[in-house]
């Protein structure tokens, strides 16, 4: 399934938050979104799972408005993993993970769900703490198991909201490369990201924001340029190998 | 025969032996199986008049009242996801309990009966309805706007009381408002049994929601499940339970905060599978209090909701114990 934003904008409270941003997540990739903090990559997130309704443009799912689209039919095709995790659930991981089938309740049979559970916990390496409480889990376990809840709706489309902002590298690795993995079942995957390591080596394709508008798209190597660098974040980086790391603040009249 | 199945089954059991105990309790000395008998063959005894008249209504109301209590408290704890949420800590019962004072006095409900048990689903439906506006700021907010209605009613049931011109009609509120179902009658079980099972069955069809709530908004949104039809059916739901259980047997408070709270260890954490037990567990509570009140222990029959509120504060207790140092 593809996945379309047709030219959307979206004010807030006054705030321009998004201007005519047309772009769209096609299966079998993963698109990064990138940009400084207060860009919009989270908005934009939120507009296309189908959380905030755009002031003009629409969002297509193979061509269907998404907002029009049944809600639990919506839920079958798009996951959506957000930033903050929710406070506490205390249910057993397994249960939680299984709150990902809940959008086929009417459509799939047990032993489906029970399988798509299994496989869930088995991608994200948690099977052994299935009937461990949720509540004694440490931050990265606690991120993979939500993680596994978004991965057991299996949805053509995943949206993910910094998922390794809290976590350690090897942590990191692991979950961008389930998302690597998913991606090449044929399904589209759109990943907001912070760390510009991760999103070069791990995105098929990535979308710089700035200020609410879409200012480049396209692979890595393309966007990735020491003047997207210089302009959109303020930064002068360095090159080790492959890797653009942030070396000194550009006197800037954009960014204060 | 999983936990949550054993659970269900055992509570049944104990619901069921409470009601034919409730059935059987009480000064006249009568037999429970002649006397039911008798009423469905329309036998004019006196054991068929104190079944049909007295016993069962109470039995009745003690089990539907206790049952949606505990449902509305399983259910207000997984919307607002806070285990301190529960109909009579919220200020939800004094609400409800203001509003049918007010027809009460003023005379309304007896020139007009189904005037009590309206104006007390229209303060619980207000007050669950403030609630709900306004404690979208999370966890603390809530709390506290619970407590300031809860002190809201107090104060205007306290005024109310202080402009009732007889004393006699004051000690009526008062003893009333203590909560009881010593005089519970047949036709208190019609004003109260409409909203009580429509309540109930709003209250039961919210389950897979509030499972899908506790990965927060956005993900149980996203899931297909709107948030705001959730809110009203909870909303809904308790004030008809809430407001109709106030109307015939005043405030009975603690009943929804205790049994989610005892019976989660049991029945797990998955606020649907927390609401049959919640039912159950709470329509054998209120039966079992309803059964001690009836003890002859000092001369005078306690009130139910006093003994409710006896039993509730220490589980109180234990919650904020639990959740001390806790950020909010």
């Amino acid at each position: 399934m593809i996945l379309q934003t047709d030219t959307i904008s979206l004010t807030l409270q006054g705030n321009r938050l998004l201007n005519d941003i047309a772009l769209e997540v096609r299966p079998g990739e993963v698109l990064g979104l990138i940009g400084p903090n207060g860009a919009g990559k989270s908005t934009l997130l939120r507009v296309m799972a189908g959380l905030l309704r755009p002031d003009t443009g629409c969002v297509f799912l193979d061509g269907r408005d998404l907002f029009t689209m049944p809600p639990e039919e919506r839920g079958r095709h798009l996951a959506y993993l957000p930033q903050e995790a929710p406070a506490s659930i205390g249910m057993s991981v397994r249960d939680v993970v299984a709150l990902g089938r809940l959008p086929h309740r009417r459509t799939a049979s047990a032993q489906q769900d029970a399988a798509a559970v299994r496989q869930a916990l088995d991608a994200v390496g948690m099977s052994a703490f299935a009937d461990r409480s949720s509540a004694r889990l440490s931050g990265g376990e606690r991120a993979r198991i939500l993680l596994a809840r978004a991965l057991a709706v299996q949805a053509p489309v995943m949206l993910a909201d910094e998922p390794v902002a809290a976590l350690d590298p090897a942590q990191a690795l692991t979950v961008m490369n389930l998302f690597g993995q998913y991606a090449a079942q044929g399904q589209a995957v759109a990943v907001v990201l912070h760390d510009l390591a991760l999103a070069a080596r791990f995105c098929t394709r990535i979308a710089v924001l700035s200020e609410g508008c879409l200012v480049g798209i396209g692979t890595p190597a393309e966007v990735l340029t020491d003047a997207l660098f210089a302009e959109v974040y303020g930064v002068a980086v360095r090159r080790c190998g492959e890797v653009a790391v942030p070396w000194s603040l550009v006197a800037s009249t954009r960014r204060p | 025969m999983s936990r949550y199945a054993l659970t269900v089954a055992i509570l049944t059991t104990l619901v069921l032996a409470l009601a034919i105990l409730s059935l059987a309790a009480g000064p006249a000395g009568i037999g429970v199986t002649q006397g039911l008998s008798d009423m469905l063959h329309g036998r004019a005894t006196i054991a068929a008049t104190i079944i049909g008249q007295i016993r069962l209504p109470r039995m009745i109301l003690a089990l539907l009242i206790g049952a949606t209590l505990g449902l509305s408290g399983a259910a207000l704890q997984g919307l607002v996801r806070n285990p301190l949420a529960d109909p009579g800590v919220l200020g939800i019962s004094g609400c409800g309990a203001l509003g049918a004072v007010l027809v009460f006095y003023t005379g309304v409900s007896a020139v007009w009966a189904p005037a009590l048990p309206l104006a007390a689903l229209s303060g619980a439906g207000l007050a669950t309805l403030l609630l709900l506006v306004l404690t979208r700021g999370g966890t603390l907010v809530l709390v506290l706007a619970g407590a300031a209605l809860g002190s809201m009613s107090a104060a205007l049931l306290a005024l109310t009381l202080n402009l009732v011109p007889s004393p006699y009609a004051s000690y009526e509120i008062m003893h009333w408002l203590m909560g009881s179902l010593s005089r519970a009658s047949q036709q208190d079980v019609l004003i109260a049994m409409p909203g009580l099972l429509i309540g109930s069955a709003l209250l039961f069809s919210t389950g897979r929601s509030l499972d899908a709530l506790t990965l927060g908004e956005d993900v149980a949104q996203t899931m297909g499940f709107s948030l705001r039809v959730v809110q009203w059916r909870v909303v809904i739901g308790t004030a008809l339970a809430v407001g109709s259980g106030v109307a015939v047997a005043g405030g009975i408070g603690f009943v929804g905060l205790v049994m989610p709270h005892l019976l989660r260890p049991l029945a797990g954490a998955r606020p649907s599978r927390l609401l049959l037990p919640s039912a159950l567990g709470g329509a054998a509570l209120l039966l079992a209090a309803d059964l001690f009140v009836r003890l002859p222990v000092s001369g005078a029959e306690l009130q139910l909701g006093v003994v409710t509120s006896l039993i509730g504060t220490p589980v109180f207790f234990w919650q904020v114990w639990r959740l001390r140092g806790r950020p909010v």
